[in-house]
């Protein structure tokens, strides 16, 4: 399922004292089956972006396209659930959302709202709650007593369990250790390979980005600034620096070899990439022995 | 959702109404809903609706913010004057059918009534438009001083009432994100029959309720760590400055007054 933006603005409080614009006339496409990024600073307008991808809000210009539903500004606010089933977005600090007395419930709530019958939410509950890195001892006990971050992964469940064809998540390590967060962009790879799930990735981590996307977008002040692959993107390392966004950590280092006379084919992104690159030399350098 | 409510809200701005001293403001808003009841004439309120524009005027707030002030009570305020209208009894008889009839006294009292409500919501609105909700509460606790005489717990009110504008904001931001994503999970906020409607409701209140004790946790240990202990012995940071200008405000209100017993009938 395709989501297409043509020509979208949005404006907070339109007409009122309080005006603010979000969005510049935005164009862009998320394609089916694609892991993208989207980046840019604090206050350009991702998060408003992301509100776009599900209909949360309508664009007070322009034209959403979400699979085969059209979204524009007088689009009527009923019967939009049919495109919240189908794109999940999993909110920053998604844990403010629990309230059921369980986790199961909890989980189960989202699938029961669109109308699936108990006893499936009820599987579905145990399904996701395994996926996302939790035994099923955790199903009878209460959100609330549990760790931060396992309720960040039972919330992250609530949102898989309606089954969505994109997911869209808004810094879902945010806050989490490590090897949560290892373990956390690791599943939403897996779901993305594994059952073609379309993946939305807002992030400030550019590591990630390299790491897990096909297609980054960059925003700023509203605008996109760039799209393309992370390839294209990162490529230009000082343009990234004037735009104060993040390099990938493989990328800077490449960097700084290159300054030191070490060439590459292309950027390197990740750390296996540089290391290959790297290995190739060292080869070529032992055979020129 | 929320965007709507201009009441309570602050514009910055350095204008004369925005220098004023907190205390004075409160006091004269307060000070103008009474006397606004000594008008009982056209010439009365002429003169308090001048005086209320003077004083939009000066704090160089668009009006248009003012005009929106009224619309959320807008039901109410006709509500009111509608039954002046209907049910007053007096001089001459402009229509009847039944217990209603619109008599001259009634168009009158309507129209008084009218009046009343739009210049005590638009002084309340020049209060809380230009005067930051910290300072508010400064002069709140200021003015409420005196009670200390009868035990009243000064401090800890003005604390509280501080600490609750602090995060009225913050609280609204995150009844919009939690509204947001239960939205993506498929609830209808303001949808279907009354209790469908109720129902909805409980998988934002929750959440609302939990974040609120997470966040009041937080925030007595982050106090007490940086050696909060109450109200004894502390010093102001935020110190309020009594000026000429507002002695002068006070004065303005003083010959109003009397302008107002004068030409009251």
């Amino acid at each position: 399922m395709d989501i297409r933006f043509e020509q979208v603005d949005f404006t907070y409080q339109p007409n009122t004292p309080f005006e603010q614009r979000a969005l510049f006339d935005l164009n862009l496409t998320i394609e089916d089956g694609s892991y993208t990024a989207i980046v840019g600073h604090t206050g350009s307008g991702k998060s408003t972006l992301l509100q776009h991808l599900n209909a949360l809000v309508k664009p007070t210009k322009g034209k959403v396209t979400i699979g085969d539903r059209e979204i524009i500004p007088e689009t009527n606010n009923k019967n939009l659930k049919p495109i919240r089933k189908k794109v999940g977005i999993v909110f920053q600090f998604p844990e403010a959302q629990l309230f059921e007395e369980t986790v199961a419930k909890d989980i189960a709530f989202g699938p029961k709202n669109f109308s699936v019958s108990v006893e499936e939410a009820e599987r579905l509950a145990a399904e996701m709650l395994d996926l996302v890195g939790l035994d099923a001892s955790y199903l009878e006990r209460s959100p609330f007593e549990l760790s931060g971050g396992q309720m960040r992964r039972v919330a992250i469940a609530g949102v898989l369990a309606m089954e969505p064809e994109v997911l869209v998540l808004d810094e879902p390590t945010a806050g989490l250790d490590p090897q949560g967060r290892k373990e956390m962009m690791e599943m939403f790879q897996r779901l993305h390979e594994e059952r073609g799930m379309t993946i939305v990735l807002v992030t400030h981590l550019m590591d990630d980005v390299a790491n897990y996307a096909n297609h980054v977008i960059v925003l700023e002040k509203g605008k996109i600034v760039k799209s393309g692959t992370p390839q294209e993107v990162f490529q230009n390392i000082q343009w990234l620096k004037e735009k104060q966004l993040g390099v990938p950590t493989a990328a800077s280092f490449a960097d700084k070899l290159m300054a030191k006379g070490v060439s590459f084919e292309e950027l390197p992104l990740t750390a296996e990439a540089l290391a290959d690159d790297l290995l190739k030399d060292l080869q070529k350098a032992g055979d020129n022995l | 959702m929320m965007n709507k409510l201009i009441f309570g809200r602050y514009i910055p701005g350095d204008s004369f109404i925005h220098t004023m001293d907190p205390r004075a403001k409160l006091i004269a808003s307060f000070y103008f809903i009474g006397i606004i009841f000594l008008a009982n004439n056209w010439q009365t309120y002429g003169i308090l609706a001048i005086f209320t524009l003077f004083a939009i005027f000066l704090s160089k707030v668009n009006i248009r913010f003012f005009i929106r002030g009224i619309k959320p009570l807008i039901w109410l305020i006709l509500f009111t004057v509608a039954l002046q209208m209907l049910f007053t009894q007096g001089g001459d008889v402009y229509f009847s059918w039944g217990i209603f009839t619109i008599t001259e006294f009634g168009v009158v009292n309507g129209l008084f009534i009218f009046c009343r409500f739009v210049l005590i919501i638009f002084m309340s609105t020049l209060l809380t438009l230009t005067t930051p909700p910290l300072d508010l509460s400064d002069a709140i606790e200021y003015l409420l001083r005196p009670l200390k005489v009868v035990r009243f717990p000064v401090h800890e009110v003005s604390l509280m009432l501080s600490i609750a504008l602090r995060f009225v904001p913050t609280l609204m931001d995150e009844t919009e994100k939690i509204m947001n994503a239960q939205r993506a999970r498929g609830v209808d906020f303001g949808e279907g029959n009354l209790i469908q409607k109720m129902k909805a409701v409980v998988p934002l209140l929750i959440p609302l309720f939990v974040s609120s004790f997470n966040r009041a946790e937080d925030l007595a240990t982050a106090m007490e760590a940086r050696g909060y202990q109450g109200g004894e012995g502390r010093t102001k940071y935020r110190v309020l400055h009594w000026h000429l200008k507002d002695t002068v405000v006070m004065l303005a209100f003083a010959v109003l007054t009397v302008i107002l017993i004068l030409i009251r009938s």
